[in-house]
């Protein structure tokens, strides 16, 4: 008995698959669809074809996965895939005590992760009726401006590198890069900060945190205005982002969207001064809002909140009060049963969370509202009719970030 | 036998590579005196005389594709070298700092790596259609070389319809493009396919009809012609006759050379990389070749069309007379001409070439001895001498001068390129073909138009 004879071909046997014949192109028959939409949307008519963009492709941030229904380049309909990045942070939050539900949160919007690790801070506070220190309220809307900034410096970048420019993503970085360095000084991480504290910030302000931060606010105005004439002036950049992506007033508040793309619609709305909270009563700044409702329209309202975040930066610094960083707390925490809605102004919108507290010291229920997935639903209404290219400027003008979308 | 007892490896390494040198040395020289003092040598000697001379044109063909192809490798690891570098000071960045000085050898280093790559072919693709795409697309790019006039009389073939193939060939590249979209099994390459086929239709005609208003001035699509037509001063360059048709062809260039903001071809945040998406190795690395020769190739017709083809900045006679060097040619070496210079060339010249070389390998390597730095500076001051003697023997003064007056220019055309791709964006595609159709296309027609007129003009007056 030879060798040859003993060998048990597998399925997995690449010989195998070589010599059969190419039945694993064959089209592989659809699950049958759950509802009319689907059943619509999976009908392919004459000269029309799918195109999966993503998980995996250069320019959906994230792991978004967009089903295109393409015509040649025009894109007639398409289907968003989430959930490649879901986690159960809700549920993980409620069975993790207050405390875990800090670091929990940190990753659901990892680029600015202050933000959403507030989420759970805030909520508690309400619970628990608590006066945090005036300090920790300065620090943490100094770091929380920081972070806004850092965030929208990089949206900035990606809009330019989602629409082929390769120079702005770099210069996103330095300031990002000085941002983070700064913040790194100060809560001794990068992009995961978990600072924030029930009833304070964990450690004051340092020294090196505050040198890095003067350097920087020296010259942060200044690149700022640089990056803004790279690109507000750039014909080609006007021409693909102007008039693209048009979203009207209402459909934007039907949407239930918020933060720059429905303030590029012309509504006002921003957490901050809308249902303050922390020390913004205090602070001077406008919400800036333009018109057009166009991609074009929410890059230029990144680079203004950018320069209200940097007076919001300046104010702080000049106000902030002496004092603990922390309130006074038992060690181990049970929240007094009762319900609480909290919402606060990330860089992409309203981020809320509504939480139930049974008196233990894990919340009963912790759910998040996150902004980015209201925003993302307009990709749905704005694409169809682009061009392939298109759905590139509209979705990074929306600024998605998938770890707040899938949870 | 042990293996002390057998001579062979009784030699050290350097003996091993020596000996059968020396070997084939001797017998060599034997064998041709035998065959020579025979008369089978002459006989064969005449028979091959005979065959090349007969076949000169074919054999001048040959040399000049091989010597083309032979030049686009290192013009390409050149510009990828430039790309990095450039795009890496706009965006603030070191960039390739690591292999060679200033990370010269980088660009080179990718090349090896990818030719050392698996050659890959995804099963489900058309086989012999995506092998070939490659070499479609390269070869496409490499044979426009040809007719492009690097130094007087110093061209790959002349040809009376010299733009006429540049134009023929260089669109056989697309026909590559397609390929591979098309034989790739994949919807990206498919898309990045259509989109080059689409592109060219739009962008081919203004680039044609903006060279036009220089063909009628030339009188010729002969680009050695063209560029001869161009000499004398800097204000005989056809730029400055056809700014309007330089801008209309260095746009639609671009365009051709599928360059930002131009490249949407291969668009890496849209379709990920187009036509080359399924490639791998150094059937990807063809596609990057050519596009890096495509820009070369691009940057010298430019040159050779508007900005006086391997016609100097400035005379440099200008400059060379005043110091009291006369060009020399090979067939008048009047060493005479030099003058007192002549006795600084055996004192002076050796020991500050040899002192300059070792200086500069001493501080690129300053680990090495100053001694060791040294003898390396002696051998490379021979080198550069024996390759400065056999290019003096090879080429004239003339060449020489024609061919780095050619590549400074082509080479800033290429950093202009690059620049370009630091700065801008991405068009559309339809925004491409709006502009082409909408403005390039009727100011080529204008810029046509009223190169005609004026030239009849000028012949009614004269």
């Amino acid at each position: 008995m030879t060798e040859q004879q003993t060998r048990i071909p597998s399925l997995d046997d690449p010989e195998v698959l070589v010599q059969t014949p190419a039945t694993i192109y064959d089209t592989v028959p659809p699950l049958a669809p759950r509802t009319e939409r689907e059943a619509e949307f999976y009908t392919l008519a004459d000269g029309e074809m799918f195109v999966n963009l993503g998980p995996q492709h250069p320019s959906t941030h994230g792991v978004l996965r967009v089903v295109l229904k393409i015509d040649g380049e025009r894109i007639v309909d398409l289907d968003p895939v989430l959930g490649y990045l879901h986690r159960g942070v809700e549920k993980i939050c409620e069975n993790g005590d207050w405390h875990h539900a800090i670091s929990n949160c940190d990753p659901l919007e990892y680029v600015a992760s202050l933000h959403s690790e507030a989420l759970p801070v805030l909520a508690a506070e309400k619970l628990l009726d608590l006066e945090v220190p005036r300090r920790a309220e300065y620090i943490r809307v100094l770091a929380w401006e920081l972070n806004r900034i850092s965030s929208h410096a990089l949206f900035i970048g990606w809009l330019a590198l989602d629409l082929g420019g390769l120079t702005p993503i770099l210069y996103g970085f330095i300031e990002r890069d000085e941002i983070v360095e700064m913040l790194a000084a100060l809560t001794g991480q990068k992009l995961l900060f978990n600072y924030l504290r029930i009833g304070g910030v964990n450690g004051d302000l340092n020294h090196d945190f505050l040198s890095r931060l003067g350097d920087w606010m020296s010259r942060a105005g200044k690149h700022i205005d640089e990056q803004a004439t790279l690109m507000n002036e750039n014909e080609i950049f006007v021409n693909r982002t102007k008039g693209l992506g048009r979203i009207d007033r209402e459909t934007a508040l039907r949407l239930a969207m918020s933060g720059p793309p429905l303030r590029a619609t012309g509504v006002p709305y921003d957490v901050r001064r809308a249902h303050p909270y922390s020390v913004y009563p205090e602070l001077e700044f406008e919400v800036p809002t333009r018109n057009d409702g166009d991609s074009y329209a929410r890059y230029l309202l990144h680079i203004e909140e950018i320069k209200q975040s940097l007076r919001i930066i300046d104010q702080t610094l000049e106000q902030m009060p002496d004092g603990p960083v922390m309130a006074k707390l038992p060690r181990l925490l049970r929240i007094p049963p009762g319900r609480a809605f909290i919402a606060l102004e990330s860089p992409r919108g309203q981020y809320a969370a509504y939480a139930i507290s049974d008196g233990s010291d894990q919340p009963f229920r912790f759910r998040i509202h996150d902004p980015s997935f209201f925003n993302l639903q307009a990709v749905g209404l704005l694409t169809p009719g682009h061009l392939v290219a298109d759905i590139m400027a509209i979705m990074a003008s929306l600024d998605p970030i998938m770890g707040g979308i899938d949870k | 036998m042990s293996a002390l007892s057998d001579p062979w490896h009784r030699l050290n390494s350097g003996g091993k590579i020596v000996l059968p040198l020396v070997a084939l040395l001797v017998l060599g020289t034997v064998a041709l005196t035998v065959v020579w003092q025979s008369g089978l040598g002459p006989a064969l000697y005449e028979f091959g005389v005979a065959t090349a001379q007969a076949n000169i044109d074919i054999l001048r063909f040959l040399a000049a594709v091989t010597g083309i192809l032979l030049f686009t490798v290192p013009a390409a690891f050149v510009i990828i070298f430039m790309e990095l570098k450039i795009i890496a000071f706009m965006n603030l960045r070191l960039g390739p700092n690591r292999v060679g000085p200033w990370g010269t050898l980088s660009s080179t280093i990718h090349g090896l790596k990818v030719l050392a790559k698996e050659d890959f072919t995804p099963s489900g693709v058309d086989a012999p259609v995506f092998t070939l795409a490659p070499a479609v697309v390269y070869l496409a790019a490499v044979l426009t070389l040809l007719v492009i006039p690097f130094a007087p009389g110093m061209l790959g073939y002349e040809m009376e319809l010299g733009l006429l193939y540049f134009f023929a060939i260089g669109s056989l590249g697309v026909i590559g493009l397609m390929m591979a979209g098309w034989s790739s099994f994949n919807k990206y390459s498919l898309l990045g396919g259509l989109r080059a086929a689409a592109a060219i239709i739009s962008y081919e005609l203004p680039l044609i009809l903006g060279v036009m208003g220089v063909v009628l001035l030339a009188g010729t699509l002969n680009l050695g012609t063209i560029v001869e037509n161009q000499s004398g001063s800097i204000l005989d360059w056809y730029a400055f006759q056809q700014p309007l048709g330089l801008i209309i062809f260095f746009i639609a260039a671009t365009a051709e050379a599928s360059r930002t903001p131009f490249d949407f071809t291969e668009a890496d945040s849209e379709i990920v990389a187009g036509f080359a998406t399924e490639y791998s190795g150094m059937r990807f690395g063809f596609f990057f070749f050519a596009e890096y020769v495509n820009v070369f190739i691009l940057s010298a017709l430019t040159v050779t069309l508007f900005l006086g083809g391997w016609n100097g900045i400035f005379d440099i006679d200008v400059v060379l007379e005043p110091l009291g060097i006369a060009p020399l040619a090979l067939g008048d070496i009047a060493l005479s001409s030099l003058g007192p210079w002549l006795l600084a060339i055996p004192i002076l010249v050796p020991p500050i070439l040899v002192i300059g070389l070792a200086a500069l390998v001493w501080m690129f390597r300053s680990s090495w001895g100053l001694l060791k730095s040294l003898v390396v500076g002696f051998v490379l001051a021979n080198m550069l001498v024996l390759g400065a003697i056999s290019i003096w023997g090879l080429f004239s003064f003339d060449t020489l001068m024609g061919i780095t007056w050619f590549m400074v220019k082509s080479f800033a055309l290429v950093a202009l390129f690059v620049l370009m791709r630091a700065t801008f964006p991405r068009v559309r595609m339809d925004q491409l073909m709006g502009f082409a159709w909408k403005w390039m296309m009727p100011a080529a027609l204008v810029n046509l138009f009223v190169t005609a007129g004026a030239i009849i003009l000028v012949m009614e007056l004269a």
